[in-house]
């Protein structure tokens, strides 16, 4: 039914069977818009938010998707800058899970802040030493940066590439995409580093801040590094997904293994300087303002050593082993085992350093507090996760995404020589 | 025009823990003031907005050895490292929302430009910031009693402790009336939770000026800590402290109390640290 | 003209161009500004010109001085008024948040009338007839002391009209709450005769031996004890607290003595004892006993030694005579009566035992100790007009000598023996033992009227409700009293016009007075309270509406007051505990709570810790090692004779193992059908509920201390 717009030698599912996906992935997302709108007109108090809790699983759910989304701007920044050229297989497909990162980012912000309608301020009255204005200045601009990375690949739909003019765009943009995959590598390593910066400035707040170098704590580096080796997995972990769910190879082995090993390095050499930034604060830092490590970890046993283990153990060193070793790299299920342990690394470590904090008291007379969200957060957190779903699922239908696909799939058929007749 | 009395105004206090009863007249004088408002259940004290919070201490002993002490904590208007105006709060605020008064030493906040991020409560260590989770509401006719001099807030924005900075305004518009200018009496500037204390426990001042009690009380060591440089006006009192001074905040508000138990707790120490320092107050050198 | 794709471009770009460039973005961002900060809901307070009105707080019997801003005629915040001679500028919580009660919506905005189990409203004029119709009835029934009249205290001018209206009407039946005023006048009477009170020279003293007095929790005047004990310090005066449980006074004092629930009196005695026997004891003072001082000696001799009394107390046996000895020997040392706020129960033997050790040390009328006066008579009240009815009313035996004796009375009699009852400034259905006799004997009395200003439990039950202005609307009198020494009286005056439809009570009660006719009528002439007040309190008159208060006497007054020690000579039992649990409950008085008269304001409510309040259960005290099976935090049941209720609890080890604390004030149900407070009501359990009146013989004062209690787990 919607042939004409699926790309030319590309087999897709029927269209009843793919609006069938489309609509219930659909009501997933309604629900999260209903929640959304529920705390648009009544307030926060839909969340389980309080004061001692102020950064939840919004503010969780921002870093991990800004974090996994750092696969858009490293892949770019491999492919344009240091021209490795494979991977210009995947790079479409980063971009595009960056753009529903970004996007999905910039959605729950605006859930997440008191007054939504006063959200410009953070530009209008900027604070030039807050880290969050160097976030909210850096987050817009590289999404504009992945809307103009993303938009040659709509062009190339079949039906737009007719237009000469959207054709020439497209082509003219691939042209000088370089710019912009500097640009964006840029703009991320500011604000990914922000983020970390966030968390590390609290010079108040023992558990998460950071000695540094100039303004930046050591956080805002780790930040931009575990984003940049993690991103890799997360782009990986949702390739291996989509091609499991439609069936087909998408990208070839050497591309996967390639992005696979470059991720790889990039965490071991992350973990290492996470353990020593980890080892520094623990014996140097935070006992300089009279906490020793057992403060942070054998009050309850939900905030336990187990944490640390699992973040910098076995989400960490683990795949990063895999993924540098040529013979657990290319085995598939120990590849998948890694891109997931990564992902949720990243993720485990980006609610260490804005929930962990939350939960610590400072003052010695204060107490630990404990958080687990309302179904409004959890409603709204799975929003995103459903819309990038469904665009994944309408551009992977109708736009070229993997230029490997149809090689991998639909071998041309040679004709059979025939004998001289 | 006299321009000799010039000198920055530094607003502190200090409370006396021994005097302070756990009354809480700190607490309802202050919402009173400051058009705080109040909910049907306010005993999750995670949610419940108390500018000014009254702390129960105990030194953890079992009966019949328990001590407890009661401390009330408004908000510190930290100083920041070095006492240079960088608060860990308003360090952090992305639409400067809230700022460091250099003139007076006081912490504001500026309802209407707060758009509710929630850095700044993530940044403050005691938890003297409070954010508006519901539209305040107040029962039919209650309203009546709300101050025109403070901003009632509306949902989705911080609130905390402002030093009763609109007594600050009518005491500084009152000494140019008079003819006073720059120079405000030490009794026509009192915070209401100080007024209100029956125990006179909370003295309120200018910290910058000798002849305040609170000066008198804390004597200020105005010269960086020997033992942690981001520290300004450590008390050379040795019965005074103040919170997590070492964190470097630069609290303005000053605890005293004759109890050792009580001033350990005012900061976090590893095993065996408290001993070492305990003695260890704001230099004598300048009296 | 010719548009094609590029002159469009051009245009809408050039147009774009425009636009930014002109001012119009700025307008619309800073609009927008202004559009997300400006809700219609969000409260606008009208400004206006500033005043300040002096007056005086009656929430409790403090009688602070209080300042009243004012933004045009709206009041809009409550100090303490500096260089009262009272507080001297200090306020409690409460008083604080005295405008919540006045503006509470949740108030009885007009004259209530009970119709099935719904109130409805009627006029005053109405209301005044329908009283005095059914009081006429009952003169004309021949039974005019059947009309009672319960009210906070018995000083003050209002009292003094419902004492007139009784009087005149043919009652004798006019009680007053227990108080910590009445209690001091009860005991001055056991040791110095009728007509007495007793203060405290706290802010003088150097050493004050206070058996479970709350003095920073609500005794007494509770600013003027803030003060007093702030000034410790400066004046190296020391304080000891002798108290079941780490109270706040507790854990300000010098020390904290742990003492067995209910066992005050036998440590007092024990400690006149040790005087005694030592010759610690002021001679010059003891010369001048009555009543036997060897007789007592040889009784605490036999009863009280220093072993036995540890064996009671639980306190050694060298401490005791160790505190003895310290006390006595201090320059000015007083000891201080009336557990907790000193209201609810409390036993004679126990305030007379403990004052027994003021009169040993010879501290009376001596700075900086207790001292003995005359009640405050500052009123005078022209002589009234009685007709032969009232003569032989008055005449009559009054149902009972407390409270505690005329509900038990009205619960046994078939018949009733009060048919009327007026409730002024009270509320026994909350604050009096065992809340469902009390509410029983209430729906037994075929007409109750109250004054109240709130839909109360006690107002709850009345047939008609004449709502009284709260204290910022109306003028009135203020007896300081309550352990004070200084004796002042202040002018409570209104600071704004009245919000509701309600009346100043004296008011309420001339008008009723002058609609029964003949010689009631005849005795309450006044056109209103107003000039009334004026009249009956001329003498202090023009002191109290100058300045807004009038010093009766301040200082130690002049001379000694006889003793008579003959009832504590006679050893009267101590009161035991009913009910055979394994552990003991007793009520703790908290200062953010209010245990008597009003409940706490919102803003009270909302300081309470949630070691006490946890959304709306109530958190008791318990030691960790009496909390076996049960959870700190989780939830039980405790049980006690009385009653039952769900609780939570809290592990402190502030409290003395095998007690369970609870606070008194919570657990108010201030709602009906048509009106609620929910800031303030339905939350946790009215420890009155759980607790029983145990009658002291001889005093008749209901002194249950507390009550034999289990707890287990929900």
């Amino acid at each position: 039914m919607d042939s004409a717009l699926i790309s030319e030698g590309a087999k897709r599912c029927s269209f009843p069977k793919f609006t069938i996906g489309i609509a219930i992935v659909g009501a997933v997302l309604l629900w999260g818009v209903y929640a959304m709108f529920l705390c648009w007109f009544k307030g926060l108090n839909q969340t389980n938010m309080n004061d001692y809790y102020g950064f939840a699983l919004w503010i969780w759910a921002d870093l991990a998707v800004i974090a996994v989304g750092g696969g858009a701007f490293f892949t770019g920044l491999l492919k344009y800058i240091f021209k490795i050229d494979e991977l210009k297989n995947i790079i479409n497909f980063a971009v595009i899970i960056g753009f529903i990162c970004y996007s999905s980012a910039l959605l729950i912000l605006a859930i997440d802040i008191g007054q939504p309608l006063r959200g410009w301020f953070i530009f209008w009255h900027a604070n030039v030493h807050s880290m969050l204005t160097e976030v909210a200045f850096c987050l817009s601009a590289y999404f504009a940066v992945l809307t103009i990375e993303f938009i040659p690949n709509i062009l190339e739909n079949r039906q737009a590439n007719k237009v000469p003019f959207f054709h020439h765009l497209a082509h003219n943009m691939h042209g000088v995409m370089a710019v912009f995959a500097a640009t964006g590598a840029f703009l991320s390593f500011f604000h990914q580093g922000s983020l970390g910066g966030v968390a590390g400035v609290m010079f108040a707040r023992p558990f998460a801040v950071r000695e540094g170098l100039l303004i930046w704590p050591w956080t805002f580096f780790l930040f931009t590094w575990s984003a940049a080796a993690f991103g890799p997995c997360f782009t990986l972990l949702v390739t291996k997904i989509t091609e499991t769910v439609t069936g087909k190879k998408l990208v070839k082995d050497n591309v996967v293994h390639l992005l696979a090993k470059i991720s790889g390095w990039m965490i071991v050499t992350y973990i290492i300087a996470k353990i020593i930034d980890t080892i520094y604060w623990a014996t140097v830092t935070a006992p300089s303002l009279g906490f020793s490590l057992s403060h942070f970890y054998t009050n309850n046993s939900f905030y336990g050593y187990w944490i640390l283990i699992t973040e910098i153990v076995l989400c960490g060193v683990v795949p990063g082993a895999i993924l540098i070793m040529k013979s657990t790299r290319e085995n598939p299920t120990l590849r998948l085992i890694a891109v997931i342990l990564g992902t949720i690394g990243v993720c485990l470590n980006r609610w260490v350093m804005v929930l962990q904090i939350m939960a610590v008291p400072v003052m010695s007379f204060d107490t630990w507090a404990l958080y687990f969200p309302s179904w409004q957060e959890i409603a709204t957190t799975v929003l995103p996760v459903a819309y990038g779903i469904i665009l994944i699922s309408i551009t992977y239908r109708y736009l070229p995404v993997f230029p490997q696909e149809n090689e991998l799939n639909y071998p041309v058929e040679v004709e059979p020589v025939t004998e001289a007749e | 025009m006299k321009q000799e009395n010039n000198k920055a105004h530094k607003f502190g206090m200090v409370i006396d823990l021994d005097k302070c009863t756990g009354c809480g007249s700190c607490m309802v004088s202050c919402m009173s003031e400051n058009n705080v408002p109040f909910k049907e259940d306010e005993s999750n004290k995670k949610d419940s907005i108390t500018w000014m919070r009254v702390y129960k201490l105990t030194n953890g002993k079992s009966f019949p050895d328990t001590e407890v002490v009661y401390l009330p904590r408004p908000c510190q208007h930290c100083g920041g490292k070095g006492d240079h105006g960088h608060s860990p709060c308003v360090s952090v605020c992305p639409a400067t929302a809230t700022d460091y008064g250099y003139d007076t030493g006081i912490v504001s906040q500026i309802y209407t430009r707060c758009f509710g991020c929630r850095y700044c409560m993530g940044a403050c260590p005691y938890h003297a910031r409070y954010f508006n989770w519901w539209d305040p509401k107040w029962p039919e006719g209650m309203e009546k009693y709300l101050s025109p001099n403070v901003s009632p807030r509306m949902r989705g924005v911080v609130e905390k402790c402002s030093f009763c900075y609109h007594r600050y305004q009518a005491a500084r518009d009152q000494a140019y009336a008079e003819g006073n200018k720059g120079e405000i009496a030490e009794e026509n500037y009192q915070t209401a939770c100080t007024t209100a204390c029956p125990a006179g426990a909370i003295v309120f001042g200018d910290l910058n000026n000798p002849e305040h009690k609170v000066h008198q009380i804390v004597k200020p060591d105005p010269h960086p800590d020997t033992m942690n440089k981001h520290v300004v006006g450590k008390s050379r009192n040795p019965k005074v402290f103040r919170l997590l001074e070492r964190l470097g905040t630069n609290p303005k508000v000053y605890y005293l109390s004759e109890r050792e138990w009580v001033r350990k707790q005012g900061d976090n120490y590893l095993a065996g640290e408290w001993d070492k320092i305990k003695n260890h107050h704001g230099s004598s050198s300048h009296g | 003209m010719k548009v094609d794709r590029r002159s469009f471009l051009g245009l809408g770009l050039g147009a774009a161009a425009g636009i930014a460039v002109s001012p119009v973005g700025i307008k619309l961002t800073d609009d927008s500004a202004i559009w997300s900060q400006n809700w219609p809901w969000t409260p606008v307070p009208v400004d206006g010109e500033v005043s300040y009105e002096n007056s005086v707080c009656s929430l409790c019997p403090g009688s602070c001085g209080i300042s009243v801003r004012k933004i045009g005629d709206r009041p809009v915040k409550i100090e303490g008024r500096s260089e009262y001679p009272v507080n001297d500028g200090g306020a409690c919580l409460h008083g604080i948040a005295g405008l919540q009660y006045l503006y509470d919506p949740a108030r009885v905005k007009t004259p209530l009338k009970k119709n099935g189990d719904k109130f409805e409203e009627i006029s005053w004029d109405d209301a005044i007839t329908l009283v005095a119709g059914k009081l006429a009835d009952l003169r004309k029934k021949g039974s005019p002391e059947k009309l009672a009249c319960i009210a906070d205290k018995e000083q003050g001018s209002v009292s003094g009209l419902f004492k007139r209206l009784l009087k005149t009407f043919g009652s004798p039946n006019f009680y007053t709450m227990p108080s910590l005023e009445s209690y001091l006048e009860v005991t001055a009477a056991a040791l110095h005769g009728e007509g007495k009170t007793i203060a405290f020279d706290l802010e003088n003293a150097s050493f004050v031996l206070s058996f479970g007095a709350g003095i920073i929790e609500g005794w007494g005047s509770p600013v003027s004890c803030f003060k007093a004990n702030a000034s410790r310090k400066e004046r190296h005066a020391k304080l000891y607290q002798i108290e079941p449980r780490l109270s706040n006074t507790a854990a300000n004092a010098d020390k904290w003595i742990p003492i067995k629930p209910g066992t005050e009196a036998d440590l007092a005695l024990g400690l006149c004892a040790v005087i005694l026997k030592n010759n610690l004891f002021n001679s010059t003072a003891t010369a001048n006993f009555r009543g036997g001082i060897n007789k007592l000696a040889a009784m605490l001799q036999k009863n009280y030694a220093p072993s036995r009394t540890a064996e009671i107390t639980g306190i050694k046996a060298a401490d005791i005579e160790k505190i003895a000895t310290v006390f006595a020997k201090a320059k000015m040392p007083v000891a201080v009566f009336g557990k907790g706020r000193g209201d609810g129960a409390q036993s004679l033997k126990e305030l007379a035992a403990i004052h027994t050790l003021n009169c040993l040390v010879g501290n009376i009328n001596k700075k900086g100790g207790a001292f003995v006066r005359s009640k405050m008579t500052y009123l005078e009240f022209p002589d009234e007009s009685m007709d032969s009815i009232a003569d032989a009313g008055v005449a009559k035996t009054k149902v009972g000598r407390y409270m505690n004796q005329v509900i038990e009375k009205v619960n046994a009699s078939s018949q009733p023996v009060v048919e009327a009852l007026f409730v002024y400034n009270a509320n026994p259905c909350y604050s009096l033992h065992d809340t469902k006799s009390v509410k029983q004997a209430f729906k037994k009395i075929p007409f109750v009227v109250s004054f109240s200003s709130f839909l109360d439990e006690t107002a709850k039950e009345a047939d008609i409700i004449l709502p009284s202005h709260t204290f910022t609307e109306r003028l009135e009198d203020v007896p300081s009293g309550a352990g004070l020494a200084k004796a002042v009286v202040g002018l409570t005056k209104p600071v704004t016009e009245p919000v509701f439809n309600t009346k100043n009570t004296g008011d309420t009660v001339i008008s009723i007075a002058k609609a029964l006719k003949g010689s009631i009528a005849q005795s309450f002439e006044w056109e209103s309270y107003d000039e009334c007040l004026e009249g009956v309190a001329s003498e202090i008159w023009d002191s109290l509406s100058e300045d807004g208060f009038a010093v009766i006497s301040e200082g130690a007054p002049s001379g000694s007051a006889p003793v008579n020690i003959s009832y504590i000579a006679g050893n009267p039992a101590t009161v035991q505990m009913q009910g055979d649990y394994d552990l003991t409950l007793i009520p703790i008085d908290n200062m953010r709570l209010i245990s008597a008269g009003v409940a706490a304001s919102p803003f009270a409510i909302k300081t309470v810790s949630d070691r006490v309040l946890k959304n709306t259960d109530i958190v008791v005290e318990i030691n960790p090692l009496t909390a076996r099976g049960l959870e700190d935090g989780g939830t039980a049941t405790l049980t006690t004779p009385i009653g039952s209720a769900r609780v939570m609890v809290n592990f402190n080890e502030g409290m003395m193992p095998g007690v369970i604390g609870m606070v008194e004030g919570l657990g108010h149900t201030l709602n009906s059908k048509n009106m609620s407070n929910k800031y303030v009501s339905n939350k946790g359990v009215n420890v009155n509920d759980l607790i029983g009146p145990v009658i002291e013989s001889g005093s008749g004062l209901d002194a249950a201390f507390g009550i034999k209690a289990k707890i287990s787990k929900a």
